[in-house]
């Protein structure tokens, strides 16, 4: 690793964020000085912004907390890997809180003004164009978060050390957006707000062979294939009076299958099925009972999740 | 004792993932890979559930 060449290093004060070029091939590094600090991140194709990094994709393929050996995924209908987190010294992110908002200070704090990370992001995405309704939601970098026992998430302190550091490897050219998340109130980063490290290098090809090959498909499309490629440039809604609706597979149309059980396969069928969901819908039963089975003998990845190779 | 029918209603997409699965030689037909899922759903989820007394 240390044969990398660094391209530029930036310190990110509190309160602050930076927009960054990260070309294909390229890595940032998001760097602990003092350590204790989260970084908020959002990630844009450098090219079209309007294919942006989706935490939601990111968390049904990779969990919670995606560390290293993981993937930040742009949303559908793009769904491509966008960055690969190559190496992670804490191993403790977050893709479940959004970012903080003026909202959050002032409805729960009173804060007329406060640093919030939607409001940095916006401010350092200003710089390429962007308006705070770009903003998305963000990747938590070293934030410590969980679910509690009645479903709500919440965050904790976390531990990480000056030094600690996650490295980001870009798939394809992106504007990369980490800032210090502005949230000194709060336990996100030990009720203190610090400056973070930033350093972009190239990769080298020992970096790039760690990175896992994933599926190329016809489903990830692009404007080219969109019927509406145009970005909508004003902000009211208007109906298209030529808009004819065109929704794929449709009419769904079902089909009755006839299944026909001999005594045995009646009684496994009736010691298994779904009565509890189904009550006295066989068919629905028997429906449930089959994509069940299917899930569990050809799926490779965790339920509405799309396989990249591993479960 | 007589065979007792249950009629699956699957939608044209349920049935092609079905087909699909057939036509890696999982089972011979429709009606077969739904026996199959039933028995082996069964011995994974509750193996030994049925007692001969049912049969």
């Amino acid at each position: 690793m240390t044969s990398r060449q660094i391209i530029s290093e930036f310190v990110i004060e509190p309160g602050t964020g930076k927009a960054i070029e990260l070309l294909k091939g390229q890595i940032l590094r998001i760097e602990q000085i003092e350590g204790g600090q989260c970084a908020d991140f959002n990630c844009f194709n450098l090219h079209d912004y309007k294919e942006f990094m989706h935490c939601g994709r990111t968390r049904t393929v990779h969990g919670f907390h995606p560390t290293t050996g993981t993937f930040m995924w742009s949303a559908p209908p793009r769904e491509r890997a966008m960055l690969y987190i190559l190496e992670d010294t804490v191993g403790r992110n977050d893709v479940l809180f959004p970012r903080c908002s003026a909202y959050v200070y002032e409805a729960s704090y009173g804060f007329a003004v406060h640093t919030n990370c939607h409001d940095i992001q916006a401010e350092a995405q200003r710089e390429y164009g962007l308006t705070p309704d770009d903003v998305h939601d963000s990747f938590n970098l070293f934030m410590c978060t969980g679910v509690d026992q009645d479903g709500h998430a919440f965050m904790t302190r976390q531990t990480s050390k000056p030094g600690d550091y996650v490295d980001l490897l870009a798939l394809m050219d992106v504007l990369a957006v980490p800032n210090v998340c502005g949230a000194d109130v709060m336990k996100t980063s030990n009720f203190a707000l610090k400056p973070l490290k930033l350093t972009v290098f190239a990769a080298t090809e020992a970096d790039l062979a760690q990175v896992p090959s994933v599926p190329k498909l016809a489903s990830q499309r692009t404007p080219r294939d969109f019927k509406n490629a145009a970005i909508k440039s004003d902000r009211p809604l208007r109906r298209d009076p030529t808009y004819k609706a065109e929704f794929p597979n449709t009419p769904i149309v079902l089909t009755e299958l006839p299944i026909s059980f001999a005594p045995d396969e009646l009684a496994i069928f009736n010691a298994m099925k779904r009565t509890d969901i189904y009550g006295d819908d066989d068919a629905a039963a028997l429906r449930d009972l089959l994509f069940s089975w299917w899930e569990d003998r050809f799926l490779q990845a965790h339920a509405g999740a799309p396989s990249i190779g591993s479960k | 004792m007589t065979d007792t029918v249950v009629n699956l209603r699957l939608n044209q997409q349920q049935l092609e993932l079905m087909d699909r699965t057939i036509a890696q030689g999982v089972a011979p037909d429709r009606v077969s890979l739904v026996r199959l899922a039933l028995r082996e759903y069964a011995a994974v989820h509750k193996a030994g559930a049925v007692t001969e007394t049912a049969r």
